[in-house]
């Protein structure tokens, strides 16, 4: 081999590959992939839109080929200050699912998805504030009226009686019937959606759904809920501390009232028990001494004597009779 | 002179073979690169959706896969088998997703709720990505609209319920409410996802004087139980033992009975016993008792002392003598 023909075999190689190269640049043919969509148009003017993926045609040089995503885009509308229809002001935060449904219109009216995304704000703004501000506040923070229907109360724990347990509860109670609402959150979003898709359509834009993503209180409400809710928890605290000082109170009554009455019970059984002996001992003596008094008297007071003399610093005189026959008397005088 | 002849010999070599080997070479090069662009790994965790020229062709599982290189066909590698989570309300620090060293979004998290208070919810989604093509083709931007979706359900859900039974009865169906709900709306976008499980965190009253007083209701809760166990404390301290100081009082009473009784039946029995002999012969029993006792009484070893005096003076009695002997 001559490098002649590896040169000329060399040329004619890179050769093919430009034109192959700029053929595809070029030429006929581009590649769709899944979730897109294209507008083919020619010299400015709509010649063809695809909405299926593969390998697609078109004239080389002359077409320009728009390509548009054919998923679920979301729209993040920025949160809103809207007064509600009793004129509370609240934020509401909502966002929204979206789709290029018609590219050749959509192509005519937005041309750009960020086009599309601003004539979304504008559209999808005004029909939130609409909605929101015909309607009460409950109505857009409630979806239903099941909140009537549960039973709201304290855990009341570590309280003996049932008949306490309910007094606490019934301290505590925090239950209030709300409004009943009609529409709901959901029933809002639907108002929103129905509203703002008559809009959208227009620009070949087809609106999946709009969701109230957050709703909240605007600042200085938020401070007067704050305070509603330490005074609701206050007063419940109080019941609690307050039931507890009354359950105190009770046992301090209870232990006071039930040792008397303990004590004085049983002063008296012993008392009874006392009194029965008593009566029965004076019994037994008087029946005894009875039958003979006489003797009784002797007895009793010698008895007595016995008892009562021998411990005095006692004086005596002589003339007692136990003296008689010192002095010389006769025993019979 | 050797020097100046070796030079040429290489320097005709590389003429020699260049355009063959340059050719060879790039042949080989464009061969190598072919081969290897047409291989492609799917981890065990993943899944690939293949498309060929744009158009979905095929999904392929794990391992050494194939494909028709030159862009014909492209692979995308999608975690099929992985649960993965989102938080709501604060962000873990570090992916551990532990409790510490986490930042709070409240913006998140503050919710009114049905009875219109504000409370702070934070809570956790699990999902699995189901169907990779759905994932890949169906939906934007997807990542925001789990996210915006988790967010708007639980609001909803929240905001249909009083704040008391957010915190406590109703938690667990909030959890199983919001699964179904989330996963019926991203069903209905083909979002490709399973909601594996909604788990709620912390649900506490927002930060500061009001979460204080939320707390100071169980401080007040354990003060009530003090104060109720103090009572009974009191209660028990004197009640049991006033009862025993009852059946004191009875049993020393009892005592006392039987006592008396005893002793009077004592008495009896030996006065009657006494009063028998003295029936028989009453003089005599009577003096001797007489002078029995007179005899106890001014026994000079008895405790006080006896002094005797005539009343008369009519006898002289040495009463200093009677005085010592009492001693």
């Amino acid at each position: 081999m001559s490098t002649a023909t590896n040169k000329k075999l060399i040329t004619t190689l890179i050769v093919v590959v430009v034109f192959l190269v700029i053929f595809v640049l070029l030429g006929p043919f581009y590649i769709l992939y899944e979730g897109q969509q294209s507008v083919v148009t020619r010299f400015g003017k709509i010649v063809n839109f695809e909405q299926d993926s593969g390998l697609k045609f078109k004239m080389p040089l002359i077409d320009t080929v728009v390509v548009y995503p054919k998923k679920i885009l979301s729209w993040d509308g920025a949160a809103q200050r809207i007064p509600t229809k009793e004129n509370q002001f609240i934020w509401v935060d909502t966002t929204a699912r979206w789709r290029i449904a018609d590219p050749a219109k959509y192509y005519e009216t937005v041309n750009t998805v960020n086009n599309g995304i601003s004539r979304l704000n504008d559209v999808l703004d005004s029909s939130i504030r609409t909605i929101i501000s015909e309607n009460f506040l409950n109505e857009a923070v409630r979806n239903s009226n099941q909140i009537n229907n549960i039973k709201i109360e304290e855990q009341v724990q570590s309280v003996e009686s049932n008949e306490d347990a309910e007094t606490l509860r019934n301290l505590t109670v925090t239950q209030s019937r709300q409004e009943t609402i009609t529409i709901g959150r959901d029933g809002l979003s639907n108002m929103m959606f129905d509203q703002a898709k008559q809009f959208t359509a227009g620009f070949g834009i087809e609106l999946i759904d709009i969701v109230i993503r957050q709703i909240r209180y605007s600042d200085d409400l938020t401070e007067s809920v704050y305070q509603r809710m330490i005074k609701e928890r206050n007063q419940i605290a109080e019941a609690y501390r307050s039931y507890g000082r009354g359950q105190l109170a009770q046992w301090q009554g209870q232990t006071e009232s039930e040792e008397k009455q303990i004590l004085s019970a049983a002063y008296s059984q012993s008392e009874r028990i006392k009194g029965v002996a008593d009566a029965s001992a004076a019994e037994i003596y008087a029946k005894s001494y009875s039958a003979d008094p006489e003797f009784f008297e002797l007895w009793r007071t010698l008895e007595s004597y016995r008892k009562t003399i021998p411990g005095l610093n006692k004086v005596l005189s002589t003339d007692m009779e136990y003296f008689d026959l010192i002095y010389g008397k006769t025993v019979k005088d | 002179m050797d020097t100046m002849q070796q030079p040429p010999r290489p320097a005709r070599k590389v003429q020699n073979i260049s355009p063959k080997l340059v050719i060879w070479i790039i042949v080989a090069v464009v061969l190598v690169m072919l081969v290897l662009s047409s291989f492609f790994v799917v981890d065990q965790t993943e899944q690939s959706v293949v498309l060929r020229l744009g158009k979905y062709n095929r999904t392929v599982g794990p391992g050494l896969q194939t494909k028709i290189p030159l862009g014909i066909e492209a692979s995308y590698n999608v975690p099929t088998q992985v649960v993965q989570t989102m938080t709501f309300g604060y962000r873990a620090a570090n992916n551990a997703s532990s409790l510490f060293g986490r930042t709070d979004y409240d913006n998140e998290s503050l919710m009114l709720t049905g009875d219109l208070n504000i409370i702070d919810v934070q809570w956790i989604v699990q999902y699995k990505i189901e169907d990779p093509v759905k994932w890949m083709f169906n939906v934007e931007s997807r990542e925001t609209t789990l996210r915006d979706i988790s967010q708007s359900v639980m609001n909803k859900l929240v905001g249909d319920l009083p704040i008391l039974s957010v915190m406590t009865s109703e938690r667990t169906r909030i959890e199983v409410e919001a699964q179904d709900n989330m996963q019926k709306v991203f069903d209905n976008y083909g979002l490709g996802v399973r909601i594996v499980t909604v788990k709620l965190q912390n649900i506490v009253p927002p930060i500061g004087a009001v979460q204080d007083a939320f707390e100071d209701v169980n401080k007040a809760i354990q003060d009530m139980n003090r104060l109720i166990n103090e009572g009974k404390q009191n209660y028990n301290k004197i009640i049991p033992s006033a009862r025993g100081e009852a059946n004191k009082l009875i049993q020393q009473a009892q005592g006392y009975a039987s006592e008396r009784v005893n002793q009077a039946t004592g008495d009896v029995a030996r006065f009657n016993s006494v009063r028998e002999v003295y029936e028989q012969s009453k003089d005599i029993t009577r003096t001797r008792l007489y002078i029995e006792t007179m005899e106890s009484i001014i026994n000079p070893s008895s405790e006080g002392s006896v002094t005797l005096i005539d009343k008369t003076l009519a006898n002289f009695l040495p009463i200093q003598m009677l005085e010592g002997g009492a001693k």
